[in-house]
């Protein structure tokens, strides 16, 4: 069986003021039917940017797929028309976003945003969305669903807010739900009802989650597997436990090491030294060579590909040549 | 609470009004000029003692501060005073004509504000692209073109040129029998020339702001959310954008209605348009207090009953106000 969701050397590139940058390179990924991929890496890695493309949200200009294939369901959306891609998106595939506070329209209920696409995608009339979008408010979790309908959204607080994308991302049962760090802005306790919501809901509606973060605990609440990005990269990837339990990469190492751990009586936070390079000065090398402690001259030379060596996959010739 | 809200603006509204009408008297007491010589000018020559009798008369030998309590009292009683020219009340002389000026107003800003956002929602959605340009060209020339010259441009060009719209008047003079629809067309056709005129400035504005609000709101991220539903192009620029971005509009819109009716009597008087312009021109130039007051009145009012509807189309708009002072 082939999977849900298959991305596959896929290329975007962005026109900027230092011409145009590659902004996801050879990027492959697939997602089953059902599971949850984490996808994690620091600010600016190409995470979202990955969403995007599935979505057919890249800002175009100046975004633009260079290259390569997504496939949902085995239909091939990089070439889709648009007005196929509105079909899409919403229906089957949907997506919840980073930023609750500002991703609902200040000037609508969020009854009736979330009525209106129920009433995209199905032949529905007005007041039978609205109380389906009454409905999924009681489903994700939000006391006096009715009022809570007719209200805007600046009257809700962060982690209402994010139920109510949540249940809008949900309403017309999508196969495949995209969460973009849909925690990053709302506070811990709200953090962990909202990944116990998720999972709850793909437990009832069967889809399947890709979940964007750059939170490690996340991931091993959530993910079923795991692909670790660098620089626009996949640079490792495995099932959740092995990542974690045995990072391959330097800088999936990196991450791990970075989780704070009371147990081992930590002092102070760890870190990767280093950032991230902007996009449009990477080299021919490893894009993680200046900030690695086991690069050498290979590293910074030529690229490293994401190869099966040793316990799973990962895109690094320290690891391939066996010296870490 | 929109009620109490409503009663206690439309309370300022009637505070503002008191304090125009105080501030219109005593200005236009230290300008220059006499209107009891002006009056006398009028009649043909005139010595000492009937100027003096003029001024009794016309209550101007009492001193300034009853004067004002006069006049005051009078307007608050409906009693706008006398005009010198006419000897006609002025609330007649304004009734016949503040209608045309409420019309042609009324329109120039429906024109400007439908025609600008247009423009600037097109606009935006390629802001590199040639109608983007066409739309900054248009806004800088409207912008720069004083109201009077765009008026004469205008009926040069329709007078002499294309003779298509009347450039003169309200009504044909050969229609004046004729039925209720033939009329309304009448007017309107006689309508065209001084409301764009009068629009040109107005619809220049807008079209650039809304330019500037739309590209603005189209970059936010609930813009992102509503195509993530699936939502079409046009129901993400009309319906989910435009709604957020008419906000600064209708702020800008009410700011600009006292400019739209100065504008007004200016227009009038190019296309000899019978609304309150020319009665307000001529009674400047005849020193005629009594008039100008008046149409200074009406003009006030019409700026605080637009911004009272500002304010409350504002709270419509944005849920964010409601419950707010």
């Amino acid at each position: 069986m082939s999977a849900l969701l298959e991305i596959e050397d896929l290329n975007v590139t962005f026109n900027t003021r230092y011409g145009a940058v590659t902004a996801l390179d050879s990027v492959s990924l697939h997602v089953n039917a059902g599971e949850t991929l984490g996808v994690v890496g620091e600010s600016g890695c190409g995470k979202s940017i990955t969403a995007l493309s599935v979505m057919g949200l890249i800002p175009s200009p100046p975004g633009r797929i260079a290259g390569g294939s997504i496939r949902l369901n085995g239909e091939e959306l990089t070439t889709a028309s648009p007005a196929r891609m509105r079909a899409i998106r919403g229906a089957e595939a949907a997506m919840i976003f980073q930023e609750p506070m500002t991703s609902l329209n200040p000037v609508f209920t969020v009854g009736a945003q979330i009525a209106e696409a129920i009433m995209l995608h199905q032949k529905v009339g007005a007041d039978q969305a609205m109380r389906a979008a009454v409905a999924l408010l009681d489903r994700v979790g939000i006391p006096s669903p009715d009022a809570r309908a007719r209200d805007y959204p600046h009257q809700l607080s962060g982690g209402m807010r994010q139920r109510v994308m949540i249940a809008m991302a949900v309403s017309c049962r999508p196969k495949m739900l995209i969460a973009d760090e849909p925690t990053t802005a709302l506070d811990v306790t709200v953090q962990a009802q909202i990944f116990d919501l998720l999972n709850e809901i793909q437990r009832d509606f069967g889809a399947a989650i890709v979940l964007i973060t750059h939170d490690m605990g996340a991931i091993a609440e959530m993910a079923d597997r795991v692909a670790v990005m660098y620089a626009g990269r996949v640079i490792e990837g495995a099932t959740a436990d092995d990542v974690l339990d045995h990072p391959q990469h330097p800088y999936a190492r990196g991450l791990i090491d970075c989780i704070p751990n009371i147990a081992k009586g930590d002092a102070a936070l760890r870190e990767i030294p280093g950032v991230v390079p902007p996009l449009h000065l990477l080299g021919a090398g490893c894009a993680f060579a200046a900030r690695c402690a086991h690069a050498n001259n290979r590293c910074h030379t030529e690229k490293p590909k994401l190869a099966a060596h040793g316990h799973h996959p990962a895109a690094c010739h320290a690891v391939q040549e066996g010296r870490i | 609470m929109t009620a109490s809200f409503f009663i206690r603006r439309i309370a300022y509204g009637l505070l503002l009004m008191l304090g125009v009408v105080i501030l219109n008297f005593l200005l236009i007491r230290l300008a220059p000029g006499d209107p009891a010589v002006v009056i006398a000018g009028e009649m043909g020559g005139i010595d000492a003692q009937m100027l003096a009798a003029i001024r009794a008369d016309y209550g101007l030998d009492k001193p300034l501060p009853t004067q004002l309590w006069i006049y005051l009292s009078n307007v608050v009683q409906g009693n706008l005073g006398e005009s010198f020219f006419f000897n006609q009340p002025v609330a007649t002389l304004i009734s016949a004509r503040i209608g045309p000026t409420i019309l042609l107003v009324l329109t120039a800003q429906v024109l400007s504000i439908v025609i600008g956002m247009f423009l600037g929602v097109i606009a935006a959605r390629k802001p590199n692209g040639p109608l983007s340009g066409f739309v900054s060209v248009f806004a800088t020339i409207g912008y720069a073109v004083p109201v009077f010259w765009t008026g004469i441009m205008l009926v040069i060009l329709f007078a002499s040129v294309f003779p298509i719209f009347p450039v003169e008047g309200m009504r044909s003079v050969r229609l004046r029998d004729a039925g209720p629809i033939a009329q309304f067309f009448d007017v309107a056709h006689h309508l065209v020339l001084p409301a764009f005129t009068l629009a040109i400035i107005y619809l220049a504005q807008y079209a650039r702001l809304s330019r500037a609000s739309m590209m603005d709101v189209l970059g936010s991220d609930y813009i992102r959310t509503a195509r993530a539903k699936g939502a079409t192009e046009q129901s993400v620029l009309f319906k989910h954008a435009l709604r957020n971005a008419a906000l600064p509009i209708l702020t800008v819109a009410g700011l600009q209605f006292g400019n739209l009716i100065s504008g007004a009597l200016l227009v009038e008087t190019v296309f000899n348009w019978p609304g309150m312009g020319r009665l307000a021109f001529d009674s400047i130039l005849r020193r005629n207090y009594p008039t100008v007051l008046g149409v200074l009145f009406f003009a006030a009012a019409m700026v605080v009953a637009a911004n009272i509807l500002t304010d409350l189309s504002y709270r419509w708009a944005d849920p964010r106000l409601r419950g707010r002072e």
